[in-house]
């Protein structure tokens, strides 16, 4: 009777599921392996593929790197709030969360205003007397704007791991004789990992598929895989060649992540921001 | 220790807050530009207030979210129940299903349901409209799910299974069972989910950028395509009230939040003290305002019986009443009130011959250029215009009917004609540098603030003009020197741009740039330091624009109505007033502004035309080698 129930209850949402994102990436093959002028099979689209590898390598990069500072700057933070009483902890907590609510494009335009030749930071800089500095379309900028959009994706799972680790553990470690730098790498650093791992994931993801960062911080030459697959779709007129590259992308996703998982213990459900 | 992490905090909080914070300054500022302020005004927020379109384009996007988060949380909750039932190895599989829109990157899942859509609606079942609400609703209940179900699981799992075994043995069905013990236990994991999913879709972008199609369109979308062009302040404005609203919210929320808590502390007996009752409520009539202000502001346009025209033309291409122009739309629509237009914009024929060939759209007019026009011909993408509905062709001079581009005229109706140019700034650039020609998007000397279009027809053209090929050859070892000189000048160049060259030259950012004279035209009127060059010894592009209705169309009467008040000597001399192109109509002219009537730039004299060559058709094959030549040389 309860399994039945189950299955009831399940299936609907196990056929929405198949139906709206298993299939929709088998589409995504098919467009693949055809060629678009003429709709048959071909090994083309797979062919050109190794134009964009090195586009590939450097959206890695650019993304690991981000993830990467995150992580530097987020720990400390995470680390903070984690401490703080428990109403300033929800109160900061909100706090985080708040920009990830407010429209993406809009705070990456501000970084525009603020990065430009004639930007508000370059403004700045020529009024104290350092003068004006290339700060926009480089590889740094980009850099910036993915760390900048998403830090609180990196915040909030460490918090959220950081807040569980029982405070026990860290007087033990002091009372038997732990400096304070030992106490953080031998308990706190290594109970914090599967914070660290979800959190890289997290800023990783959308990093390395990003296409509207690059375009608006970036110049000619930080161009994204996410910049490749939506020009091929919206004006390059080569939808498969697009699909061809968001394979690619999807494969090295899931490859990540399987990583990640791996070296972070398979907990069901994971960590939930 | 504790002191570094601290300052680190605050740190971290200015550098997320301090953008956040120039949009917010920048709305009450009098002028354009979000580096300078020159005044305070609350201006931005009557504007924001008075613009329609705007408004109901953010009842759009409150009327996806919230419609998708309701459904997904309703399904999402049933499902969750029926997941933590199934038996361990079949959830493990289901939980794995879930993870994937999670995990997948927002672009791969935007890309893989717009496929879908277009692949089983348009190929399969040949609707003509496959990407419309109803698939961007499912888009969104599709990538809201996972929220819902991570949210409620471990509610679930914490649940003790023997409350509801208690509550049947008391005698409740295991329906009552389920509404009276387990659905007020995993409320918090409902709530948390629903939220998380109406803020995720609310704020979406990407998968929305893929799935949508040009009737239904949600505000994120319409900002990426309008932040390519100099961001109208009234966006700022919209920008500083959610954040002020989504602010007051998070808070209150957070404040009842802590009470309850402590209150709960207190009497440990009470399980739902009074603050979270109230709490629930208010966020109960919360939802239902908001939902009824959403749906209200989705069907104000609707409400009358009207025609939808889809009317898609070039960016920055029709007078829209600002600086003392005619709003053209806005007369038209005042004409015939049973029509309303909705109008979109593409900055490139190749974008709009993407869209159209991607499927899924409904586009009634279309203004692409001479060689669009001949491709779409011989691809069957146009439809023959009945000229009985469109009586003001009269007015259309002989010597734009019957171009090479639609031999029997049969598909098109002039709109504008114009030339292909340089426009760079005086303060930077050496005249005698621009009078070289071409060769000056390639000097060194202006490394970084050169511009280049962003089109491949375009841009290999020039190359063209340069190497001294025609701009029609089909030679691929021609094409190839052509692509190769673009990778040489890719290094010097700082953007590759459309529609956002009149942000950067207007601003001063870029020096150089190769454009349409018209907008030239614009972007002069808006900097006195910028000057238009024609580089007639190594030759130019001349081109015609003309409105067609593509096979797509749905309202082709209405469309006709719409070319035939276009060819009006008189609207089309108030539009061409603001657009600054040249009219193919004659009598036009006259009512032009003289000053742009006798510009050399908006009107070349015949001598000079005739260095000007026009763009023409080029086969299939040849056209997607231009386009994948181009795409390489761009993106690599």
């Amino acid at each position: 009777m309860k399994k039945n129930n189950a299955l009831l209850l399940s299936t609907p949402y196990i056929v929405w599921m198949v139906v709206f994102t298993l299939i929709p990436l088998g589409v995504v093959g098919y467009y693949a392996l055809t060629d678009p002028q003429t709709g048959a099979f071909s090994l083309g689209n797979l062919k050109e593929l190794g134009i964009y590898m090195p586009v590939l390598w450097e959206s890695i990069l650019y993304s690991l790197i981000s993830a990467f500072i995150c992580l530097l700057l987020g720990y400390p933070v995470a680390y903070y709030i984690a401490h703080c009483k428990p109403v300033t902890q929800k109160l900061l907590y909100m706090l985080v969360m708040l920009p990830m609510c407010m429209s993406f494009l809009l705070r990456t335009l501000a970084w525009v205003g603020l990065l430009q030749d004639t930007g508000i930071i370059n403004r700045v800089l020529e009024a104290i007397g350092i003068g004006r500095l290339q700060l926009i379309r480089t590889p740094g900028a980009v850099i910036l704007g993915m760390v900048y959009n998403y830090l609180p994706y990196m915040i909030l799972p460490l918090y959220a791991t950081i807040v569980k680790i029982d405070k026990r553990l860290i007087e033990a470690a002091e009372d038997l004789g732990c400096t304070p730098v030992q106490t953080f790498s031998k308990v706190v650093l290594p109970l914090s990992v599967p914070g660290i791992l979800s959190g890289i994931t997290m800023v990783f993801v959308p990093a390395v598929s990003t296409f509207y960062i690059s375009q608006k911080l970036g110049g000619t030459d930080t161009v994204l895989i996410g910049d490749v697959i939506e020009r091929q779709f919206k004006q390059g007129n080569n939808p498969n060649l697009g699909a061809a590259l968001s394979l690619v992308l999807m494969i090295l996703v899931f490859v990540c992540t399987g990583i990640m998982n791996r070296f972070g213990g398979d907990e069901e459900g994971g960590v939930i921001v | 220790m504790k002191k570094t992490n601290k300052f680190l905090t605050i740190a971290m909080f200015v550098f997320l807050y301090a953008p956040m914070a120039v949009l917010i300054v920048a709305s009450f500022n009098t002028g354009k530009d979000i580096t300078d302020f020159e005044g305070f005004t609350l201006q931005q927020y009557v504007r924001l207030f008075q613009d329609k379109n705007l408004l109901s384009l953010l009842g759009n996007s409150l009327l996806v979210s919230i419609l998708a988060s309701l459904c997904a949380t309703v399904f999402g909750t049933v499902a969750a129940v029926g997941i933590h039932n199934l038996n361990p190895k079949l959830r493990k599989t289901v939980l794995s299903l879930t993870n994937i829109p999670m995990t997948n990157p927002d672009i791969v899942t935007g890309v893989s349901l717009s496929l879908l859509f277009i692949f089983v609606g348009s190929q399969m079942l040949g609707a003509k409209e496959s990407l419309n609400f109803w698939t961007l609703l499912i888009a969104h209940v599709t990538f809201n799910l996972p929220y819902v179900i991570l949210n409620v699981m471990p509610k679930l799992q914490q649940m003790d299974v023997s409350l509801t075994d208690a509550a049947m043995d008391l005698g409740c069905t295991p329906l009552q069972a389920f509404f009276k013990v387990t659905i007020p236990e995993i409320t918090p994991g409902i709530l948390a989910g629903g939220i998380m999913a109406f803020t995720m879709s609310l704020d979406d972008f990407v998968i929305s950028y893929f799935v949508t199609g040009l009737d239904f369109v949600t505000l994120p979308v319409k900002i990426y395509s309008e932040t390519k062009k100099p961001i109208q302040p009234k966006i700022y404005a919209m920008f500083t009230l959610l954040f002020g609203l989504i602010f007051v919210l998070m808070l209150t929320m957070n404040l009842l939040q802590i009470s309850a808590d402590k209150k709960k502390k207190q009497q440990r007996v009470k399980v739902e003290s009074k603050a979270m009752r109230t709490f629930k409520r208010v966020a109960a009539l919360a939802a239902v305002v908001a939902m009824l202000v959403g749906a209200g502001f989705a069907l104000i346009p609707s409400r009358q019986e009207t025609i939808t025209l889809n009317v898609y033309n070039w960016g920055q291409n029709i007078a829209d009443g600002s600086d003392d122009t005619m709003d053209i739309i806005a007369e038209f629509e005042r004409r015939y009130p049973n029509i309303k237009v909705n109008y979109s914009t593409y900055d490139s024929n190749e974008t709009l011959y993407t869209k159209l060939s991607n499927g899924g759209i409904t586009v009634d007019v279309i203004i692409p250029s001479d060689y669009m026009i001949a491709r779409m011909i011989q691809e069957d993408m146009l439809l023959e215009l009945n000229f009985d509905n469109i009586p003001n062709y009269q007015y259309v001079d002989d010597t734009f009917r019957n171009r090479d581009y639609d031999p029997e005229n049969k598909y098109s109706v002039p709109y504008t004609w114009g030339t292909v140019g340089i426009i760079y700034n005086t303060k930077f650039v050496d005249e005698a540098d621009v009078a070289k020609g071409w060769e000056v998007l390639w000097n060194e000397k202006y490394d970084d603030k050169i511009l280049m279009f962003d089109n491949s027809r375009d841009a290999i053209g020039i190359a063209q003009y340069m190497l001294g090929y025609s701009v029609n050859t089909t030679d691929e070892a021609q094409l190839r020197e052509c692509a190769d000189l673009l990778a040489k000048q890719k290094p010097l160049l700082q953007q590759y741009v459309m529609d956002q060259v009149y942000d950067l030259m207007e601003n001063e950012v870029a020096w150089i740039a190769p454009y349409y004279a018209g907008d030239c035209m614009m972007m002069m009127e808006s900097n006195e330091n910028l000057a238009f060059y024609l580089p007639e010894d190594q030759g130019f592009n001349l081109f015609v624009d003309a409105m067609c209705i593509p096979k797509c169309c749905q309202e082709k009467g209405a469309a006709e109505l719409f070319i035939n008040f276009l060819c009006d000597p008189e609207i089309s001399g108030a539009n061409m007033d603001y657009i600054c192109y040249g009219s193919p109509i004659s009598e036009a002219r006259q009512h032009m502004d003289p000053s742009l009537a006798e510009s050399p730039i908006v009107y070349p004299s015949p001598e000079v035309q005739t260095n000007g060559t026009s763009y023409s058709y080029l086969p299939e094959e040849v056209s997607r080698y231009v386009e994948g030549l181009f795409m390489r040389v761009r993106n690599s």
